[in-house]
């Protein structure tokens, strides 16, 4: 047996409790939020939910160990293909597609749908900006 | 790839738990390399034979073979 085996056991309970911690902090700020504004504390509600977010995210970032294993990565890795697969079909026929709709008079498309194609317009700028960046990366 | 990762946990008694732990991954991430539905990264896969204290290749085969 290696030697790395005792430390990996701890490491992977401190693991588990990070991510507890993780998920936790954000539960409570999603929570915070709902409770606030019942409350009619809208304001209070966001910096509540905000902070929730933001000790995710630091506990992300400085836990001792890493909370999630390259499993995850590959996970988050291929949801992230196919989602960006599924926006690049809705966009290239939703986009010309409604527009030709509209401009036939076929039917008025609402403000919405010209939000939602500029918001996936933004997706894939956004996308392809970073795969140049790592394109001479890596 | 194919692996024979499940036989030699058996050998030395580890549940599925012990060798993610040993190797420090999750245990789901060595059930789905039992499974075969995940080929693990080479450092882990090098982890893996440090572990069972033998080489890569004899772990791990590629599924055409």
């Amino acid at each position: 047996m290696s030697e790395h085996t005792a430390p990996a056991t701890t490491r992977l309970s401190t693991r588990k409790r990070y991510k507890r911690i993780a998920y936790g902090l954000l539960g409570a700020g999603i929570l915070a939020l709902w409770i606030a504004i019942a409350l009619d504390r809208f304001v209070l509600g966001v910096a509540l939910y905000w902070a929730g977010g933001l000790g995710m995210g630091l506990v992300q970032r400085f836990s001792p160990v890493d909370l999630y294993d390259e499993r995850d990565s590959t996970i988050e890795r291929e949801a992230g293909h196919y989602t960006m697969k599924l926006f690049a079909y809705v966009f290239i026929l939703g986009a010309p597609g409604g527009l030709v709709l509209a401009e036939s008079d076929v039917l008025t498309l609402p403000g919405e749908f010209y939000g939602a194609m500029w918001t996936l317009f933004a997706v894939f700028v956004a996308y392809g900006a970073f795969v140049i960046y790592y394109k001479y990366r890596l | 790839m194919r692996n024979d990762l499940r036989d030699r946990r058996a050998e030395t008694g580890e549940s599925q738990a012990d060798l993610a732990a040993a190797v420090g991954v999750t245990r789901q991430t060595i059930n789905a390399i039992e499974r075969e539905r995940y080929d693990p990264s080479l450092e882990l896969a090098f982890d893996l034979a440090d572990h069972f204290d033998c080489r890569i290749e004899d772990l791990f085969e590629p599924a055409d073979n």
